[in-house]
């Protein structure tokens, strides 16, 4: 078992540094970071002091290296952001530095800092409203599975799966903020009580289609365990058929529930870049998009190396999960 | 296909509403340029725009049915310009992710050992590559991207899923007596695959490049709605529902046709997906 879990952080950590070897070489080709940041006027002297200070005159290989924390420092030391001794010794993702953002000029790990929490307020609210109402409709549904309700409710599903959030989005903007006015027009307001007024209309949207998949997951695997005969048991014993549903059928299918609960948890953080741009949230996923737009490599590379590492993370977890249970896996 | 499962599938309604859906938005895909009344980039200032610089509404002005975009552009004729981006790029996006997928799958389940772990190993790498991310970084390279580009991005990131449901059936199928027979016949392993083992794995990857193909219009116009996919002028469900985005109080209209546009076809592929997966692989 020990070997297993050894085995595959390693390759984790193998997948994790290809994705950033390939996406830093595509924010490499994408275009030069000095023109973009310093916008269309900048003399070429400021354009050559930005690339010498980033070390975006080296070559590539060399800021690769340099990124990860195995090679010689490329960054001219800024005011800040150098190591104590001024040294220019390593200074990358070995070290735990990710480098200062070409836009915001601080680093990024303080960028990144203040931005976690508020996505985490949107997307764990919008996890809430996931299992509270997916789990809740996968139940009745198969409970009443084959009348008009389970029809009903499966269509729902359906819809919710077609409909993305862009769609969803500026509907519900129009019709619940602007015309009836229950919701903030978006932001993020000013207090803990007004994040999560204004977190409610983005993480219902962002809810949606989270929902519709927990639903049929339920539900399919709700009607599969009412079949066992641990239920049946439960029945003859003279059981009520809520509490068979509940203390025999719901517990046991709840399982693969957490499991997706599991695998979703990267997308927790880093997935909601379309809702936060439609309603305005300062999040990770408004700040990645800003980040691309200005060929702000750090701030890139960081949200996926995030992004990347926590993928790793989930993917771990249910194989270690998986191989508990199934010694067949291990091999 | 196996009469039986064309039986079940006949006796599901949903399907086969899924089917009429992916047909109609096909058709109108390939044959949306003839069909429609005008010119999607030419604008109409003098009946399409009104006196205070509003778009003509819906039925108001003939020839335009669905009257005009902020620019005085015809909105029906972009509605059908745009089923034929969707169309285009979720088709070949998916045609190149099942190429992939399927290859890779045959050969991983089929040869087993080194080859098999090397693979599935290379899934894992491609699984944890943040899609959106990706697409979106790699549409920035290409400044000016064309359609192709994007299929190609959409295609590359998105195979894995196929590849390793591949991989899981032709396992099953490899121990079968037919695959036995075959090789002890000599047969080369290419004709093996392809003649013996992929039409028997077949069933599972229609069903889920059919979802697929939902899914790919789901990410061009997600794409083209944060302005990364097609560019303007081009008409695409997505970039049209971006730039009516700020309008959506005034003129809702113009949120709500590419909506619907975008909802249909996607709840129709994956109707007709589902019921294709159900007919195909009963499980009940």
């Amino acid at each position: 078992m020990i070997g297993f879990i050894a085995r595959r952080t390693g390759w984790a950590l193998f997948a994790t540094l290809c994705v950033i070897v390939v996406v830093f070489a595509l924010m490499f080709v994408a275009g030069d970071p000095a023109a973009t940041t310093l916008g269309p006027h900048a003399s070429r002297e400021a354009i050559h002091d930005f690339q010498v200070r980033e070390g975006l005159d080296q070559p590539i290989l060399a800021q690769l290296a340099s990124y990860l924390g195995v090679g010689r420092c490329v960054r001219k030391n800024a005011k800040g952001y150098t190591r104590p001794d001024g040294s220019r010794g390593f200074c990358g993702l070995l070290e735990g530095d990710f480098g200062v953002s070409y836009s915001a000029r601080e680093p990024v790990a303080n960028v990144i800092a203040r931005r976690v929490p508020r996505t985490l307020v949107l997307s764990g609210m919008a996890m809430l409203f996931e299992l509270l109402i997916g789990v809740t409709a996968g139940i009745i549904a198969a409970f009443r599975r084959h009348t008009w309700t389970d029809t009903g409710i499966m269509f729902g599903t359906f819809v919710g799966i077609s409909l993305p959030t862009y769609v969803t989005g500026p509907l519900a903007l129009m019709f619940f903020a602007f015309l009836l006015g229950w919701f903030p027009v978006g932001g993020y307001g000013v207090g803990a009580w007004e994040h999560i007024r204004h977190a409610l209309l983005p993480a219902l949207i962002l809810a949606v289609t989270g929902a519709a998949t927990y639903a049929r997951v339920m539900r399919s695997d709700l009607i599969d365990t009412l079949r066992d005969d641990h239920v049946r048991t439960a029945r003859a014993k003279g059981l009520g058929p809520m509490a068979v549903l509940f203390r025999h059928g719901v517990r046991n299918a709840l399982l693969p529930t957490v499991t997706l609960i599991g695998l979703s948890l990267p997308f927790l953080v880093g997935g909601a870049i379309i809702t936060e741009k439609i309603f305005a949230w300062p999040g990770l996923g408004l700040l990645t998009l800003e980040a691309i737009n200005n060929l702000d490599a750090p701030m890139v590379m960081a949200v996926v190396v995030m992004f990347a590492i926590m993928v790793q993370i989930g993917n771990l977890l249910a194989d270690v999960a998986v191989a508990m249970l199934d010694p067949r896996v291990r091999g | 296909m196996d009469p039986r499962a064309l039986r079940r599938f006949r006796k599901n309604k949903g399907a086969l509403a899924g089917l009429v859906l992916v047909l109609t938005v096909t058709t109108l895909g390939v044959a949306g340029p003839w069909l429609a009344p005008h010119d999607p980039n030419r604008q109409f200032r003098d009946t399409l725009v009104l006196a205070d610089g509003l778009p003509a509404g819906p039925g108001s002005v003939p020839g335009h049915l669905l009257g005009g975009d902020p620019l005085g552009r015809d909105e029906l004729s972009r509605l059908m310009y745009g089923a034929r981006v969707s169309m285009t790029v979720a088709y070949a996006a998916t045609a190149l992710a099942v190429l992939i997928g399927v290859l890779v799958g045959l050969v991983s389940g089929y040869l087993g050992g080194l080859v098999d772990g090397a693979l599935m190993r290379f899934v894992d790498v491609v699984l944890s590559m943040p899609f959106l991310l990706l697409a979106i970084a790699m549409q920035r390279v290409w400044s000016a991207p064309g359609l192709w580009v994007l299929c190609l991005v959409l295609g590359v990131l998105s195979w894995t899923t196929l590849a390793r449901v591949t991989r899981a059936k032709t396992l099953e199928a490899r121990n079968h007596d037919y695959v036995a027979a075959a090789r002890a016949l000599g047969y080369p392993h290419r004709r093996v695959l392809l003649r013996h083992v992929l039409p028997n794995v077949a069933g599972p990857i229609i069903a889920i490049a059919t979802i697929m193909v939902a899914q790919m219009i789901l990410a061009e116009s997600a794409l083209s709605f944060l302005g990364l996919g097609v560019r303007p002028p081009t008409a695409s469900w997505g970039s049209m529902l971006s730039e009516a985005g700020g309008l959506v109080l005034g003129m809702p209209r113009l949120v709500v046709y590419p909506s619907i546009f975008i909802a249909a076809a996607v709840f129709g592929f994956n109707l007709f997906g589902e019921g294709l997966r159900d007919a195909l692989d009963p499980k009940e």
